[in-house]
């Protein structure tokens, strides 16, 4: 087992260079890295496979694979699967390719870490190659936003490195554990850099200019995958350093709130997603030892709906309420849009009674607060006017396959929590629903409220940054014996 | 302007990294003949920064790269006119 973990981290970032070196075999190759993913995910979940690995006389480097990471490990195979095939067709040159690849290898790195040094360099990877992902178009637009998410992701991953030195310093390891004697401004530095990284609550509103303004497979992948190499980790020192997980569980309920209030205002199809992944990851902290099965319905659904918003003719909601879109891809988008509002019968249903069994009391009314607006907010792709015969031009196979497979596995994923189904634990999911859509009825259909966009500029992220440390800083010092 | 502010801070980092692996001692950590006993600098964070150098090189040179080519089009280094256009 140890030397095949350590041949699939190794083998993304072969095959990235590969396809480079041989570009003509590039589509092929990435879609070899995918399925080698998909085969190891799988593996984490038979008995007795998983995995500690510490490096001798290492400082504290450590590697650890359990059913957790399985779970998010999963998630990224499908994602990159489901792009891969999506661009199957287009002209992708050789070098989106290496950079989806080389980006699939970081964030299943991080899946992995149970060290800061390990991560800092699995986050750093996966920050450049999403940089490159992102300006392939090479327009103004792209460069610049890929810029901005270069800068603040590296700006925070330097917080973290100095975090990373202290824990270092209190413990001559560079391992999680060692999150418990070091100093509370090593926890503040530490989260920082995460909570940056994973675009949660206010350090994390430079997700959605960069979400919605990517291209269409590069959102899918960035929401579907990238965001969860920040979040991973805060869910691992949850769970190895017990002290922490009010804070982390906080920060879930807080992010929640925070995105799906931007999301039912929004009035842009990937903005809306956009901030929707910021308050979903919401959820995924808020239970930091159930995270992985709603990570890996999250990342399912998200790619699937950036993909499905690749394809509709506008993205402006408005506009596609007055033209109706072809009923297939109606389809296709009700059920992802259901599975995320916590339908029945799909795993988002599953995933949202998991997390909320184990929430702590304080946290329940905040977070069917969050799955109200959750109800809402999708339900401004379910309610868009459709008909069976309009002639869809952007529609390619590719696209079909993709989102077949990710919904397929929306489905399957049911058996990972099939307890879920008895009579209470249904009623309540249906009634959010109910509540949401008359809501949107009511309320939101006709609202038209432009949120400012101030806290999205540049320096007011960055600005951002230094009170978020501060706030980390006494949350820490306050509620911690740390 | 700002990818240099981001170079010092990247620098600042890698001084403290290399302040803590001299709190032992100050000698470099290469045994040799004539071995000095005790008072060695501690190897392990100068290890893990250099890896930060070198990322943080690459990520600078990236990034000179991306200004360069969107200064070509509208030749301002101002990240507000720039945002201003492009958001």
């Amino acid at each position: 087992m140890n030397t095949v973990t350590i041949a699939w981290i190794a083998l993304p970032f072969f095959i990235g260079f590969l396809i480079y070196l041989l570009p003509k075999l590039d589509r092929y190759l990435a879609l070899m890295a995918a399925l080698a993913s998909l085969a190891y995910g799988f593996s984490l979940f038979l008995p007795d496979s998983s995995l500690r690995l510490t490096l001798l006389d290492s400082f504290g480097v450590t590697l650890e694979a359990d059913t957790s990471s399985g779970f998010f490990i999963l998630t990224n195979a499908l994602v990159t699967l489901a792009v891969v095939i999506y661009c199957w067709d287009t002209n992708k040159t050789a070098f989106f390719y290496t950079q989806a690849i080389i980006l699939h290898g970081s964030v299943n790195a991080t899946f992995i870490c149970a060290d800061f040094i390990s991560l800092y360099v699995a986050l750093e990877v996966s920050g450049i190659a999403a940089f490159l992902a992102i300006a392939y178009p090479r327009s103004d637009r792209s460069l610049w936003v890929g810029l901005r998410y270069l800068f603040i992701s590296n700006v925070a991953l330097l917080f973290f490195l100095i975090g990373a030195v202290l824990v270092y310093q209190a413990n001559h390891s560079f391992a999680f554990a060692g999150l418990r004697e070091a100093p509370p401004e090593a926890l503040a530095l530490i989260f920082l850099g995460l909570l940056v990284k994973g675009g949660v609550f206010v350090s994390g509103l430079w997700l959605p200019l960069t979400h919605s303004e990517s291209e269409t497979p590069v959102s899918a992948l960035l929401s579907g995958v990238a965001v969860k190499s920040g979040i991973f980790p805060l869910m691992r020192c949850a769970l190895i350093v017990p002290e922490v997980d009010p804070i982390v569980r906080s920060f879930g309920v807080a992010t929640a709130l925070l995105g799906v209030f931007y999301a039912v205002f929004e009035k842009d199809t990937k903005r809306m997603l956009a901030f929707h992944t910021v308050s979903q990851l919401g959820f995924i902290l808020a239970a930091p030892e159930v995270g992985g099965f709603y990570a890996l319905t999250h990342g399912l659904v998200k790619s699937a709906l950036f993909l499905c918003a690749g394809t509709l003719p506008s993205r402006n909601l408005k506009k596609l309420q007055q033209q109706p879109i072809s009923t297939p891809l109606w389809i296709v988008l009700a059920i992802a849009s259901f599975s995320i509002s916590g339908f029945p019968l799909l795993s988002g249903f599953g995933a949202k009674i998991l997390t909320m069994k184990n929430l702590l009391p304080w946290q329940v009314i905040g977070m069917n607060l969050a799955a109200w607006g959750t109800a809402i907010s999708f339900a401004k792709f379910i309610f868009i006017p459709h008909q069976r015969a309009i002639e869809d031009h952007k529609s390619r196979p590719g696209f079909w396959i993709a989102v077949i497979i990710l919904l397929l596995g929306l489905i399957a994923a049911n058996v990972a929590y099939y307890d879920a189904y008895n009579m209470t634990n249904t009623i309540k999911p249906l009634a959010t629903i109910a509540l949401g859509w008359l809501a949107y009825f009511a309320i939101f259909k006709r609202l038209s409220i432009k949120l400012p966009r101030v806290v999205e500029q540049f320096d007011h992220l960055i600005g951002s940054m230094s009170l978020v440390l501060i706030l980390l800083f006494w949350m820490g010092f306050a509620w911690l014996d740390i | 302007m700002k990818i240099v502010s981001m170079d010092v801070m990247s620098t600042g980092a890698i001084a403290y990294y290399v302040l803590i692996a001299s709190r032992e001692g100050f000698f470099t950590p290469i045994l040799s003949d004539s071995r000095i006993d005790g008072a060695y600098a501690d190897p392990v964070p100068q290890g893990a920064i250099l890896t930060a150098i070198v990322i943080g090189l690459s990520i600078q040179a990236l990034m000179l790269v991306g200004v360069m080519k969107l200064s070509r089009d509208h030749p301002t280094l101002d990240t507000h006119e720039i945002e201003k256009d492009n958001t």
